[in-house]
């Protein structure tokens, strides 16, 4: 008898009071709270992974300038940054800036579902493990933080696109999309869960995504 | 001179008029419910009388912003990059995604690496408007702006934030 828990938001499958073990759950199963995959349970008690001594992480890079779709983010974060401060002027003001930025993004070329999925994972095996251990070394909680929920909201959209990709349109039909307007949670189901599993912000914080108009 | 501003939070306002007894200027009492910051002295009376804890007292001048070590930043600049690059991509797919499922799920896709970006650059230094990354970012472009860009915006800006912290390249 196992307990496993969810990665994203703590579900605990306990097998002392389910009627199946976790490994007979079929791979389409996903967490009854916040629908994440079987993928991403672990086994409770589970010995850390012996972390074997890590390959130097990349250096970094020299300092640059910011990307014009970086410099959209920036904006758009300090425009939230002046609505949270009530200053609505300012808030339209960087808003302005940001979508000038974001409609001066270069395209990518060729974009394709497997080169999104594929730089998804790579911040999922090298961003942010290099990133969370720059940041535990400097005390740094702050980014420590942005590396929990980033990581979990990452590794939630390798699934949902990975599952997109298997299976198609039939896997949103009739069913919403929807997006926690505060950590970037994506829940796909007809109603999100009355906290974000994420950042546990409350339900009504969640968008609903419309199709084309 | 007012060192705060009270506002009124509409999701937990229920409505029992305290706030309405109390203030001296009259600043709660507003047809549109939020209070007038012009007659709002900061005295916070209001805020204290309110049952449903409604009220908050949002100060005027906030402190510098944590210094971040540049390991961190360079980093999470990397990450950043990745992030950018994946928003702009979902972009484009959902713009020629011919299903309706697929537009939704990538338009999920865009505005939750978005929401993730932002957090990583606030974290990244960009906390704060006052700070002075954001001021030396404003003036950089400002200096240097790119075609098209919208130099006024960013003047606006910087005259009414004031910087607060000092400026390594003050001016």
């Amino acid at each position: 008898m196992q307990k496993w828990i969810c990665g994203i938001c703590g579900y605990i499958y306990d097998e002392a009071k389910a009627d199946i073990p976790f490994a007979d759950l079929p791979d389409s199963w996903v967490c009854p709270l916040c629908r994440a995959p079987k993928s991403a349970f672990s086994p409770e008690k589970a010995p850390a992974p012996a972390r074997a001594p890590q390959t130097p992480p990349a250096p970094i890079e020299e300092q640059r300038e910011l990307s014009a779709g970086e410099l959209s983010a920036v904006c758009s974060n300090l425009a939230r940054g002046c609505e949270k401060q009530y200053k609505d002027r300012e808030a339209a003001l960087f808003r302005e800036l940001a979508d000038f930025f974001a409609a001066g993004a270069p395209p990518v070329e060729n974009p394709d579902l497997d080169g999104l999925i594929a730089l998804i994972r790579q911040d999922l095996e090298e961003g942010y493990p290099a990133l969370n251990g720059a940041a535990v070394a400097a005390s740094d909680r702050g980014t420590q933080r942005i590396c929990v929920w980033g990581e979990k909201v990452t590794r939630m959209l390798d699934s949902l696109l990975t599952r997109y990709r298997s299976e198609g349109e039939a896997f949103l039909k009739n069913t919403q999309v929807w997006v926690c307007t505060v950590c970037g949670f994506v829940y796909v189901g007809n109603t999100p869960s009355e906290i974000c599993p994420v950042c546990k912000v409350p339900a009504w914080k969640f968008e609903k995504i419309e199709g084309r108009a | 001179m007012a060192t705060r501003i009270a506002v009124r939070n509409l999701r937990l306002c229920t409505k029992d008029c305290l706030c309405l007894y109390v203030c001296p200027t009259g600043a709660t009492d507003t047809e549109n419910s939020i209070i007038d910051t012009e007659k709002c002295l900061g005295c916070g009376v209001c805020a204290d009388a309110c049952p449903g804890g409604a009220i908050s007292m949002v100060p005027l001048d906030y402190p510098p912003q944590q210094k971040k070590e540049e390991a961190v930043v360079g980093r999470a600049k990397m990450l950043a990059r990745s992030k950018a690059s994946q928003e702009q991509t979902a972009r484009q797919l959902a713009e020629s995604a011919g299903t309706d499922g697929l537009y939704r799920l990538l338009k999920a896709v865009e505005k939750s690496v978005r929401l993730v970006n932002e957090d990583l650059l606030r974290e990244a230094g960009y906390m704060l408007p006052q700070s002075a990354n954001t001021h030396a970012l404003l003036q950089a472009l400002i200096e240097a702006p790119p075609v098209g860009f919208p130099v006024e915006a960013a003047r606006e800006l910087l005259t009414r934030i004031p910087c607060n912290e000092p400026t390594a390249t003050t001016k």
